[in-house]
C-alpha cells in the first residue's frame, strides 16, 4: 500500500521534471542545457520524446532527475544563513555554474 | 552596410535589438552587427525612448578586480564558459544569454546589478586578449578573475577570504556603474 502510494509519488515527480526538461529545451536548447545541466546529446533526446513514451518513462520506479552537485562546499553555501545570504548564494552560483557537464 | 538579404538584415535587427534592451552602449552594437550607425541610433531611440549615452567606453581592467564586480564578472563568466561548451553559439548570442541567465541569479540571490551588459562583453574581449584570465580558488576550486600578471600558484578568492569591510559599501543601486 505504502510503496504504491510512493512509486505514485515518484511517477509524479517524473513527469513533472521530464515535461519541465522538454519545454525548456524547446524554448531555448543552449539555456535548457545550462537550467538542466544535461548534455546537447541527451538534450536531443529528450526534445523527440511522445506523450506516450514520457508516460512510460515516468512511469519506471526510478526517479528520473538526481540531485546535480556532488560537492558538499556548495550545499553548505546554499543553506549558509551566517554570512551575508545574497554573497553566499553568488559564490554558489559560481561553482554551479563550473560544475555543468561539458559538451562531449 | 547594405546587406543582401532580408532575412539576414532581420536576424542583424534583432540581435541589436535584444543587446539594446538589455542596455548595450553603441560601441558594442557597431562592434557586433553589421548595422549602420543611423540605423542602430534609430532603433536605440526606438527601443530606450532616449538618444544612446555619448563617451568612451569603460576600459580599464582594475574594475574587474576589486572586491565585488570580481565575484559578479566571475558569476558571468562560469555561465559564459558553460554557454560555450555546451552548445554552439556564437559570441554574441553567448553573451546575451548568458547576461540575461547572470540577472536571474542576482535577483535569486537579492543582489544589485553590478556588471553591466558592455562590461560583460568588454571581459570577454579582455579574456579573449588575455589581459585577464581564469584561475582556480585553492579553497573551493572556483574559477575566478585575475590580472595576466597576478601571481595564482596560491589564489584564494574574495569570497573564501573576505576582506574585512567587504560588502559595507553604499547602497549597491547608487554603485552601479555602466
Amino acid at each position: 500500500m505504502k510503496s504504491e502510494q510512493l512509486l505514485d509519488e515518484i511517477r509524479d515527480a517524473n513527469l513533472s521534471y521530464l515535461i519541465l526538461a522538454q519545454h525548456l529545451i524547446r524554448q531555448d536548447k543552449a539555456e535548457a542545457l545550462y537550467r538542466l545541466g544535461i548534455s546537447e546529446e541527451v538534450a536531443d533526446v529528450l526534445e523527440g520524446l511522445s506523450t506516450g513514451q514520457i508516460l512510460k518513462i515516468a512511469a519506471g520506479n526510478m526517479l528520473m532527475c538526481r540531485f546535480r552537485f556532488d560537492d558538499a562546499t556548495v550545499w553548505n553555501l546554499l543553506r549558509n544563513h551566517t554570512r551575508e545570504r545574497g554573497v553566499a548564494g553568488a559564490h554558489a552560483a559560481i561553482l554551479m555554474a563550473q560544475a555543468l557537464p561539458e559538451a562531449a | 552596410m547594405r546587406l543582401s538579404s532580408v532575412v539576414d538584415d532581420a536576424a542583424e535587427v534583432r540581435r541589436a535589438s535584444s543587446l539594446i534592451e538589455l542596455g548595450a552602449r553603441l560601441q558594442v552594437l557597431e562592434s557586433e552587427t553589421r548595422l549602420s550607425r543611423e540605423r542602430l541610433l534609430k532603433l536605440y531611440k526606438e527601443i530606450q525612448g532616449k538618444s544612446p549615452p555619448k563617451g568612451m567606453l569603460p576600459f580599464s581592467t582594475d574594475w574587474f578586480v576589486t572586491w565585488m564586480p570580481n565575484i559578479h564578472a566571475s558569476l558571468f563568466m562560469a555561465i559564459y564558459n558553460t554557454m560555450i561548451k555546451s552548445s554552439a553559439l556564437d559570441d554574441i548570442e553567448a553573451i546575451v544569454k548568458s547576461y540575461r541567465l547572470y540577472l536571474e541569479q542576482c535577483k535569486a540571490n537579492d543582489l544589485g546589478i553590478e556588471l553591466s551588459i558592455t562590461r560583460a562583453w568588454r571581459l570577454v574581449r579582455f579574456i579573449d586578449t588575455g589581459m585577464l584570465k581564469m584561475t582556480a580558488c585553492t579553497k573551493c576550486s572556483g574559477r575566478f578573475i585575475v590580472r595576466d600578471h597576478d601571481l595564482t600558484r596560491h589564489y584564494v578568492c574574495g569570497l573564501c577570504h573576505m576582506p574585512s569591510r567587504a560588502g559595507h559599501t553604499k547602497d549597491p543601486a547608487t554603485r552601479l556603474a555602466h
